[in-house]
C-alpha cells in the first residue's frame, strides 16, 4: 500500500505560514518528530509519496530527491491511502485495508481517501485536485469526525504534550552518548534518552521530574545549560548554557543558548544569545540576534491574537502565544517581537527598541521603524546562500525559484506595508 | 511646478539634514553627502513617495549621484507615466 501526503492550494494552507511558505504542511514538527513521521508510524506504510502547491515542489525534490512529489504516477499500481497532513496521527483510526472510502470533514474537505487499487481507474488520474474530486464523487463517502490540525500555533501549543508522548513511542531511555561529571539529572533516569555521539558537558542540569528528555545524535550541551523535561533536542543541535525550559522541540544543527521556553525551532537556526523566546515557532536557517526577544503573554491576560494576512486579527484561543518566525529571517541584537508576532521568511529586522509590530511580511526590510524595499531580494540571496554554505548545504536553483515565487506570492501584503512605510517615512 | 532637479533636491536635504543650495548634481550621495546604508534607503523610499513612483530596487541603489538620481527618476517617470 502506498500512503499519499496532499497539501493543496486553499485558504487552508494560509494557517500555517509562515512556516509552511516554503514547505508541505507535513513536514512542520510537534513533539519530537514532524507530521508526517507521525502518521507514517502511525499507519506503517513505508512506501510515501506527496501532492504540494506546484511552486515547492522542485525544491521539496531537491531537499528529498527519494521523495517522489507531484508525481501522478504514484496514483496508479498499488492500494492508496491518500491523508490530508493536517489530519493528527493520534486520531487517525481509520484501517489501512479495506474497501475503496473518502472520509469527509463537515465542511466537505476529504481528509482521507482510501483507494484500491482496482477503483482508481474509475477516477480522474489528470491531477490530484481532479482525482479527489471524481473520488468524492464516485466512491463511498463518509463524514469523518478526526481532529485536525487547524493553525500554526496549535502545534506549538500541542508539543510539550506531544513531546512526552514520542518519548514512550521511540521506547528509548538511557545514556548512550557522553555525559561529563559533575552534572545533575533531577527525575527518574528512565525519562532520559542520550543518543550516540551526544555530548553533555560538566555543569548541566537535566531536570526529566516533569517530563522526558530526548538528546539526539551528535548534539552537544555547554556547561550551565538546564534543560527542563519534556524536551527535545535535535541531531547535532548546540546548547550554549541555556536555560532550555519546559516543552522545547529543537530539529536538526540549531544553536540555541538564552531562556527558551515551549518553542519549535525547525532546524538549522540560530539563537545564539540571551534573550526570551517563548511559545514560538521559528524556521529554518533563522537567525534571532543578541537579545532578541519575544513576548508571549499579554499584560491583561487575554487571549493573544495573531495576523496571518497583516489584515485580520485571529483570536488564537490561548493567553499563550509568541513569535511565528519564517524561514531565513534574520533580527539584528536588541529586537522585541510583540505578543502573537507574525514575521514571514526572508526578512531582515533592524531593532527599533520598541515591539515591532505584529505583522511583518515575507522579503521585509525593516528598517527605522518602517517596512521598506531595502536591498532587495538578491542581496537576501547572497546572504542565505552564506548561512547555508556554513552548515555545507546549498541555496541552489530550486529553493531559489522556491523564493521567487513566495515573493510573488507575498507581494501584495508587503507592497501595502512598503507603501504605509514610506509615508511614516516621509512623514517624520 | 518645481523641477524634477528641485524636487531631488529637496527630499536628499530632508532625508540627509543637508542645505539644499550646498547640494550639486556631480555630488556623491555616500562620499560627499554622507549618506549611509540605511539612509540610501529611506532615499529612495523618500523619491518614490515624492514623484508617486516605483523604483527598482536595485537599478535604483546603484545611483550614486544627485546628477545620476535626477537622470533616473526622470526616466522613470516617463516610463510610469508620471507628468514631471
Amino acid at each position: 500500500m502506498r500512503l499519499i501526503f496532499f497539501d493543496l492550494e486553499g485558504e487552508g494552507r494560509r494557517h500555517f505560514y509562515p512556516i509552511a511558505l516554503s514547505r508541505p504542511i507535513w513536514e512542520l514538527r510537534c513533539g519530537m518528530t514532524s507530521l508526517g513521521e507521525k502518521l507514517v508510524a502511525k499507519t506503517g506504510i513505508n512506501d510515501v509519496a506527496g501532492f504540494v502547491p506546484e511552486y515547492m515542489a522542485a525544491a521539496c525534490r531537491s531537499r528529498k530527491p527519494d521523495r517522489k512529489i507531484n508525481d501522478l504516477g504514484v496514483l496508479k499500481g498499488d492500494d492508496l491511502l491518500l491523508v490530508n497532513p493536517r489530519v493528527k496521527a493520534a486520531g487517525f483510526s481509520v484501517p489501512t485495508k479495506g474497501p475503496s472510502e473518502v472520509g469527509l470533514a463537515e465542511d466537505g474537505q476529504v481528509l482521507y481517501a482510501r483507494v484500491a487499487k482496482a477503483d482508481v481507474g474509475k477516477l480522474k488520474t489528470d491531477s490530484i485536485a481532479g482525482f479527489l474530486d471524481s473520488a468524492k464523487a464516485g466512491l463511498k463517502t463518509v463524514t469523518a469526525n478526526l481532529p485536525t490540525w487547524n493553525y500554526v500555533w496549535d502545534l506549538v501549543l500541542a508539543s510539550p504534550h506531544q513531546i512526552t508522548d514520542d518519548f514512550k513511542a521511540a521506547g528509548r531511555t538511557g545514556i548512550e552518548g557522553t555525559v561529563e561529571q559533575p552534572n545533575a539529572i533531577r527525575g527518574h533516569k528512565n525519562d532520559i534518552y542520550i543518543a550516540k555521539g551526544a555530548l553533555v558537558h560538566p555543569m548541566v542540569v537535566l531536570d526529566a521530574a516533569n517530563g522526558p528528555i530526548y538528546i539526539d545524535e551528535n548534539a552537544e550541551v555547554h556547561p550551565f545549560s538546564r534543560i527542563e523535561g519534556p524536551c527535545y533536542i535535535g541531531p547535532k543541535c548546540l546548547l550554549l548554557g541555556a536555560k532550555c525550559r519546559e516543552g522545547n522541540s529543537f530539529g536538526p544543527v540549531c544553536r540555541i543558548g538564552g531562556e527558551v521556553e515551549e518553542s519549535i525551532v525547525q532546524g538549522y537556526s540560530n539563537k545564539y544569545h540571551d534573550g526570551f523566546l517563548g511559545h514560538a515557532y521559528v524556521g529554518e536557517w533563522v537567525n534571532l540576534g543578541a537579545l532578541t526577544t519575544n513576548s508571549d503573554l499579554k499584560n491583561d491576560y487575554s487571549n493573544v491574537s495573531v495576523m496571518l494576512d497583516g489584515k485580520n486579527a485571529i483570536d488564537t484561543g490561548s493567553t499563550k502565544v509568541g513569535s511565528l518566525i519564517g524561514d531565513h529571517t534574520k533580527t539584528s541584537i536588541g529586537t522585541l517581537f510583540n505578543t502573537g508576532a507574525y514575521v514571514g521568511c526572508m526578512a531582515l529586522i533592524m531593532a527599533t527598541g520598541k515591539p515591532l509590530p505584529k505583522f511583518i511580511p515575507s522579503f521585509a526590510w525593516f528598517l527605522e521603524g518602517v517596512v521598506t524595499k531595502g536591498f532587495g531580494k538578491k542581496q537576501l540571496y547572497e546572504t542565505a546562500k552564506i548561512a547555508m554554505s556554513r552548515r555545507k548545504m546549498a541555496f541552489d536553483e530550486a529553493q531559489q525559484g522556491l523564493y521567487d515565487s513566495i515573493f510573488e506570492l507575498t507581494k501584495p501584503e508587503r507592497d501595502e506595508a512598503v507603501k504605509k512605510g514610506r509615508k511614516q517615512m516621509v512623514g517624520k | 511646478m518645481e523641477s524634477v532637479a528641485d524636487r531631488v533636491k529637496k527630499v536628499t536635504a530632508r532625508v540627509l539634514k543637508v542645505d539644499p543650495k550646498d547640494i550639486k548634481p556631480e555630488q556623491h550621495f555616500a562620499m560627499d553627502l554622507g549618506a549611509e546604508s540605511v539612509q540610501s534607503i529611506e532615499l529612495v523610499a523618500s523619491f518614490e513617495e515624492e514623484f508617486g513612483i516605483e523604483m527598482d530596487e536595485d537599478a535604483a541603489l546603484s545611483v550614486e549621484t544627485v546628477g545620476g538620481a535626477i537622470d533616473f527618476i526622470t526616466k522613470v517617470c516617463k516610463e510610469q507615466g508620471v507628468k514631471v
